[in-house]
């Protein structure tokens, strides 16, 4: 208790200095942790790509109904197929009138139905990594009476890359600013130790333990940490009340955006984590 | 209870203290004397373990403090109690917070430690001075708030390194009350001055420290 009541004086005495560290520490907890809400929503993104891939299986002319029905097997077999659906050309050539409605006559030109067969083959929802579809592909390609295999390759490396680029520059991010944060705590303990260095001095003289001594130290600085990251969330909740709730209404693009409710709780705890180290680091040991 | 045993320190070849042999039975109540730069300081910093000797051995209450190992040191020192020439006073917190310290430190209640700080504050006649702070006291009632700081927590050694430099002849008066009254309760104390009068009717035993060496022993 006497240690707490030290500890609160001391960041009342130097209200202004720890007021500043509070906030930096709040700025970057918060810059951190909109780095790492990105990362999540591009995780998000990309999780369940696969599920949203349509696999066309197309087919060679002329492939006799035995062939089709050991190839579907096959992709059937599959770990990462959920489902596989043949579709004849004549089946093909009916869907594309139903999707032309009206003017389905633009397809009377054609004398002979261009169409093929094909397989249509479904992804399962989780558990499916990107290389494990790629590998499938290249598998399906590979199997006798497979024409052509199509699906949206472009797209699926693009948003890869971003995931794999989102991911290095958030962890960069990350321990960039883990070691500022836990420098600003650093800094600040250690100034406030120097300041009531006189009086550390009589504390040792009169017989107190080394944590007898540090403990208003440690306790300021986890206390500056927890302030820090609240000053933090209350930013997240700003940026989500003001801008990301608003952006999420107005353009249906962003949809898919979402903040954890579990950041704004982690920032003071991260807070005070970084305080705690950094008080441990500006401390050191003790001498006698 | 005090012995040191060929104790010798040198700072940056300057030699503070030479082959220093000097012994304070249980209870009683010593002087040691000498000139400014005599080492009488630098004595008491290694009876407090805020120096460590270059040679020797120093033994305070059975326990000998050259070879103790600093974790052991906030306990050794909780049984000395230590009156500063500068009294090292907090001059933020009041009198009753700076000699409450000694006790929160050893982790009393608060309860009894409000008892003690009210029965050591009134052996200086300072009780009303409970909630002042250090600065708007005279040098003489600071003096008597480290006494009482360092008796607060009841130690078997007491020194007193010039208690009553830059006091007037009352206050001295009025110090050496308090220090009678504490050794007649069984506390050794070791009082380092170079005010001879403070001494002539008093001590039993009394060093004369001279460059760094002990000149004398008198009974």
């Amino acid at each position: 208790m006497f240690s707490l009541r030290l500890a609160l004086q001391s960041i009342f005495k130097d209200k202004w200095m720890n007021f500043l560290s509070m906030l930096s520490i709040g700025v970057m907890l918060f810059i951190l942790v909109s780095v790492a809400i990105i990362v999540y929503n591009v995780e998000r993104l990309t999780a369940r790509l696969p599920e949203r891939l349509t696999v066309m299986v197309m087919l060679k002319e002329g492939v006799a109904g035995e062939e089709i029905k050991a190839a579907q097997a096959v992709i059937k077999a599959e770990p990462a197929v959920k489902a596989v659906t043949f579709v004849s050309k004549e089946r093909a050539m009916e869907d594309l009138k139903r999707s032309f409605k009206k003017d389905d006559f633009i397809l009377k030109g054609f004398g002979e139905n261009p169409l093929f067969d094909s397989f249509d083959v479904k992804i399962k929802s989780e558990g499916v990594h990107i290389d494990e579809v790629k590998r499938l592909i290249q598998k399906i390609k590979s199997m006798k009476g497979v024409d052509d295999v199509e699906y949206g390759e472009a797209l699926m490396d693009s948003l890869y890359a971003l995931k794999s680029g989102m991911r290095a520059l958030g962890l960069s991010i990350g321990i960039v600013f883990v070691c500022s944060v836990t420098f600003i705590c650093y800094t600040t303990v250690k100034i406030l130790f120097y300041r009531h260095k006189d009086e550390i001095e009589v504390y040792k003289l009169l017989g107190a333990t080394r944590w007898f001594v540090r403990a208003p130290f440690f306790i300021e600085g986890s206390i500056i940490g927890i302030l820090g990251g609240m000053i933090g969330s209350g930013m997240l909740m700003g940026l989500y009340q003001y801008f990301i709730r608003r952006l999420i209404a107005d353009i249906p693009m962003f949809a898919f955006m979402s903040i954890p409710l579990q950041f704004m709780y982690m920032l003071p705890v991260a807070g005070m984590l970084l305080g705690l180290g950094g008080s441990v680091l500006a401390l050191g040991r003790l001498k006698y | 209870m005090i012995e040191l045993e060929n104790v010798s320190k040198a700072f940056g070849g300057y030699a503070a203290l030479s082959n220093i042999s000097l012994k304070v039975e249980r209870g009683d109540m010593a002087f040691v004397t000498g000139p400014s730069g005599a080492g009488k300081t630098t004595l008491f910093k290694l009876l407090y373990l805020a120096e460590k000797p270059d040679e020797g051995t120093i033994t305070i209450a059975g326990c000998n403090v050259a070879d103790v190992k600093s974790s052991y040191i906030p306990l050794l020192r909780r049984n000395i109690g230590v009156v500063f020439q500068d009294f090292k006073l907090l001059n933020n917190k009041t009198v009753y917070d700076n000699i409450a310290l000694t006790l929160r430190i050893r982790g009393f209640m608060e309860r009894e430690i409000k008892e003690r700080v009210h029965s050591v504050l009134k052996m200086v006649n300072l009780r009303h001075k409970v909630d002042n702070y250090p600065l708007t006291l005279s040098g003489g009632e600071q003096q008597r708030i480290t006494i009482a700081r360092s008796i607060v927590g009841e130690p078997t050694v007491m020194l007193a390194d010039e208690p009553t430099g830059n006091l007037d002849e009352e206050n001295e008066k009025e110090i050496m009350r308090i220090f009678k009254q504490i050794n007649a309760k069984g506390t050794t104390i070791l009082i380092a001055t170079h005010n001879r009068a403070l001494f002539r009717n008093t001590a039993r035993k009394v060093f004369t420290l001279e460059g760094g060496m002990l000149r004398g022993e008198e009974e």
